[in-house]
């Protein structure tokens, strides 16, 4: 018997013995199973700015977790060796680690928070959800790195016990998102706008890729739907593409191209615009969007200063977006 | 009509009007998301758990 999984939009029809296109759920005897459910093949403690997650309790670490697998397919994804994996194959060797290890460890670690990044937490949803309702009351944040690929009803569900979130906007056209990730655009926004109504702190990152999504009017166009739909408080990462798995026949993003990505969203009216994988003294800054004074200041993924006065502009007494305590 | 048959007919209209709505709720309402189950075994190969405090090379 045929099981259907209704975690994503790709609503997969999974046949007996089959797996979704995740790879990671799978028909046993009729019964939808996911076979990642406390067994991460990944676990670091990280800077929070790597995630990039700039405005939530800035130079903490965090505890960071995944397992193999994902729902989409990006031809440029820099961790398709865990991303695209398939337990099976036996190429990627996985922990045992319950959510209660998990939130024993990250304690122990004097982690204040706990990340679901490196592939996509929605593909091991369960051991996400679970994971971080326990967390949430061990009193450790929930911090998701996600492509935002998921049905409405999951979603709001899991948003209950998360608190910041970094959402992928892969670009601002379905065909991109058809052609170059395997999926749509619209299920992405409504996650991202589900999130942000949700009252949990909001990231976004959009990759540039030179001749596909970097052009001035896509950029802008992009810039644009945040400020409406997200606010223009709303952070943004620009970050740059090196060639990977299977678009080693493009260059990777200029500096440039970053800077003039900056420029542009911030035109738009978005106050926090940031650069990311490549250095770039002020897309690495936190300024006061009233005052323009520098209120974070940041090397890579180190915090040289940071002036917030609870929160606010220590100039203009400005309220910075950000969760910073 | 006698009592009889007007409370027989009262009863007949109201229990298709119960079933109806509640058909109609059962129908229109959004199912609720079913949970994967997990596995007894994981299919890939496991390792113990190493020094965790080094930073992950993958992305994000």
């Amino acid at each position: 018997m045929k099981v259907q999984c209704e975690l994503c939009p790709k609503m997969c029809l999974i046949g007996p013995g089959q797996s979704g296109e995740c790879r990671v759920r799978i028909n046993i005897d009729g019964v939808l199973r996911t076979v990642v459910y406390g067994y991460p093949c990944s676990i670091n403690i990280d800077p929070i700015e790597k995630k990039p997650l700039y405005h939530f309790l800035p130079g903490t670490p965090i505890l960071s977790i995944a397992t193999v697998g994902c729902n989409l397919h990006c031809k440029n994804c820099q961790n398709w060796e865990i991303s695209q994996a398939n337990p099976e194959d036996g190429n990627i060797s996985a922990y045992f680690v319950p959510p209660e290890r998990l939130v024993s460890l990250t304690k122990r670690n004097n982690c204040p928070s706990l990340a679901y990044t490196y592939t996509d937490p929605i593909v091991y949803y369960e051991y996400t959800y679970d994971t971080a309702k326990l967390a949430r009351s061990a009193g450790i944040r929930n911090v998701l790195v996600t492509a935002g690929y998921i049905n409405e009803q999951p979603w709001k569900e899991l948003l209950k016990y998360v608190d910041a979130a970094n959402i992928d906007l892969k670009g601002i056209s379905d065909d991109f998102y058809r052609q170059v990730c395997s999926g749509t655009l619209k299920p992405v926004q409504n996650a991202m706008v589900l999130a942000k109504a949700s009252g949990i702190l909001v990231e976004v990152t959009n990759l540039i890729i030179p001749t596909l999504n970097d052009k001035p009017e896509q950029i802008r166009e992009l810039a644009r739907w945040i400020k409406v739909n997200l606010g223009g408080e709303t952070p943004l990462h620009f970050s740059g593409f090196y060639p990977r798995y299977k678009m080693r026949n493009l260059p990777p993003t200029s500096l440039n191209t970053l800077e003039m990505a900056r420029q542009i969203a911030m035109g738009e009216g978005l106050d926090y615009v940031y650069i990311g994988n490549l250095r770039s003294k002020q897309g690495e800054n936190t300024y006061c969007p009233g005052c323009k004074v520098l209120l974070i200041e940041r090397s890579g993924y180190t915090i040289l200063k940071n002036q917030l006065k609870d929160g606010c502009c220590p100039d203009c007494g400005k309220e910075i977006y950000g969760v910073w305590k | 009509m006698t009592r009889r048959k007007f409370i027989r007919r009262l009863i007949k209209a109201s229990s298709v009007i119960v079933v109806g709505i509640s058909w109609l709720a059962k129908n229109t309402t959004p199912r609720k998301f079913v949970r994967a189950f997990r596995v007894k075994k994981y299919p890939g190969p496991l390792k113990p758990l190493r020094n965790i405090s080094k930073q992950s090379k993958w992305s994000g």
